[in-house]
């Protein structure tokens, strides 16, 4: 029984999106080649990354369910004989994989900075394989969520609205952290800081708070995206 | 449920009538915006073709995509080949190919990707997809276009595509959603001619406005009107309709009250209406012309008895002739819209 098909999306614009991607990572490692610093500050410290990054997920998670809504083709899909799982975890697969093949050439960075590497500083693998690690579940949660919120409405601007705000809450966590001076939601926000994390494991520091927070949260949006999916039944 | 026979034998309740393949029993949808399908009746045979008409807003798609399994009813049971359409929601898509209307497709598709991507969906196997949409590309006629781009094909074209889409796993019951909407002409009987070929083979419940291809594609009708089924016949039956009347249309010059009056007494006439007829801007002559419209019963022929009491009694006679009602009048009676003349 067919359990994956790819999702079609709008490739050619896809396509645009990796160059600028690609761009700011390239601008990111000629920026900090006279820099000594930790190698997951390089990789991940950068806010064009982060942006990039963010923005590529809501933009591709926007018009998951959205536009087979605005088209109609989300009748023929579903009266298919497919579960509405199969075709929320499908839709999620596709749009992850071509997060994956995003970030793909980022490894590559890694590899230079290694080959550049000839005053034998030190140097090693793990904290960058863990920073990849939690940026890689940080990316399954933003997708997940993402696809949520395009199963909710049906226009793609919304969702992706809605997708960047969702995903801000964990990304500025940070920085509003400091801003906030009621003790409890400090301690929150600082729980749910990704750039946190994401510093924490490219220093070494891995720690399975995060992971599980990434990991049950997207399994909860894929979940509510589901449900989300078979309300249509009812409405 | 088994069925307990008298000398202890059980029998499984689904040796039903094998020759029902739709059935729809009290069928209710309510949506936030007020109600949709009122308790619905109504039954499909295998092989029959069955035609939903209605204005808009009837309840048509509705009744349509609940069959299909995207919406869910409110109240009442749908059973396809016996089994509940939202229970075993799998069981019944798998035997039903269903075409929306406005057609959606993934319009940055080639043809032929897009119909390796259906059959893939609905589970069909690599080798028996591969011949599947040969045969169905001829069966449609797509086989020219196979390699385009969906979007740069004509509309014609998309209901071919969705309706080789819906043939792919070889369905025992198709469902058409208004069919030939926004075609010109040539494509309409195109699609016509194919869905009438499909007839023979499928089980076909399909939609639509035009009361004509109703009339050249169905075994029966329904006709729904705000939810409810207002008539289920066959086209012919329903022609000669509820009230099973012709029109006898006379245009008539004489004393308005003796004229009304002869023609109400006519044999076989049931109803008498009548308009002024416009008058000619040099139309000198001091009579007055009427347009009287009987209804009469189908098998009585008012004509003679209009022509002999205008000749006995000197009235002048300028039209006569009978109308059979069409498919159209019985239309816009049932669903109360002007009858139309």
């Amino acid at each position: 029984m067919l359990a994956y098909f790819r999702a079609p999306l709008g490739y050619t614009v896809i396509i645009v999106f990796l160059a600028v991607s690609g761009l700011s990572f390239c601008r990111l490692l000629t920026q900090s080649a006279t820099e000594q610093i930790q190698i997951g500050d390089i990789l991940f410290g950068s806010a064009y990354f982060w942006l990039t990054l963010l923005l590529t997920i809501a933009l591709i998670s926007m018009p998951l369910f959205a536009e087979e809504r605005n088209s109609g083709t989300l009748e023929t899909l579903l009266t298919a004989p497919v579960t509405d799982v199969q075709v929320v975890l499908a839709k999620f697969a596709a749009a992850y994989m071509f997060i994956l093949i995003m970030l793909a050439p980022t490894v590559l960075y890694g590899a230079f900075v290694f080959l550049l590497n000839a005053e034998g500083g030190s140097f090693s693998f793990r904290p960058i394989v863990a920073g990849y690690g939690i940026v890689l579940l940080i990316g399954a949660f933003y997708t997940a969520f993402g696809l949520l919120m395009s199963s909710l409405t049906r226009s793609m601007v919304v969702s992706a609205i809605l997708c960047c705000v969702g995903m801000s809450a964990t990304f500025l966590a940070e920085n509003l952290q400091y801003a906030v001076h009621n003790s409890w939601l400090e301690r929150v926000l600082g729980h749910i800081s990704s750039v946190q994390h994401v510093m924490d494991f490219s220093r070494g520091i891995i720690d399975s708070q995060p992971v599980i927070f990434y990991l049950s949260g997207m399994v909860l949006f894929l979940y509510l995206a589901v449900k989300s999916i078979e309300s249509r039944l009812w409405r | 449920m088994v069925i307990m026979g008298g000398y202890g034998w059980i029998l499984p309740i689904n040796v039903k009538d094998k020759r029902i393949i739709i059935k729809v029993d009290d069928l209710t949808k309510r949506f936030s915006s007020g109600t949709a399908l009122k308790g619905i009746s109504f039954e499909v045979e295998r092989g029959e073709m069955l035609g939903l008409l209605g204005p808009n807003g009837a309840g048509k798609t509705t009744t349509l995509r609940i069959l299909a399994g995207f919406l869910a009813a409110s109240e009442g049971s749908v059973r396809i080949d016996g089994v509940d359409v939202l229970e075993h929601s799998f069981e019944v898509r798998k035997r039903l190919g269903y075409l929306p209307e406005n057609v959606p497709l993934y319009q940055e598709m080639r043809v032929d990707e897009y119909l390796n991507f259906r059959g893939r969906l609905k589970g069909m196997k690599t080798k028996r997809l591969r011949n599947r949409i040969d045969e169905v590309k001829s069966q449609c006629g797509l086989t020219e276009v196979s390699s385009r781009i969906i979007a740069h094909l004509s509309r014609g074209y998309h209901q071919r595509i969705g309706l080789a889409d819906a043939l792919l796993h070889e369905p025992e019951l198709l469902l058409l959603d208004e069919p030939t909407i926004g075609l010109d002409p040539n494509q309409i009987r195109a699609i016509r001619d194919l869905v009438k070929v499909l007839g023979q083979k499928h089980t076909l419940v399909l939609s639509t406005h035009f009361l004509s291809e109703a009339e050249m594609l169905c075994d029966r009708v329904l006709i729904l009107n705000h939810g409810k089924i207002a008539a289920s016949d066959s086209p012919a039956v329903l022609t000669s309709l509820m009230k099973n009347k012709t029109m006898v249309v006379a245009e008539l010059a004489g004393p308005h009250a003796d004229v009304t009056a002869v023609l109400r007494a006519l044999p076989g006439v049931t109803g008498l209406f009548w308009n002024p007829c416009p008058k000619a801007k040099d139309d000198q002559a001091a009579q007055e012309w009427n347009r009287y419209v009987m209804e009469c019963d189908a098998d009585a022929d008012a004509r003679c008895g209009v022509f002999e009491a205008a000749s006995r009694r000197g009235w002048s006679l300028r039209e006569l002739k009978q109308e059979r009602k069409k498919l159209e009048d019985a239309f816009a009676e049932i669903t109360g819209s002007a009858p139309m003349d």
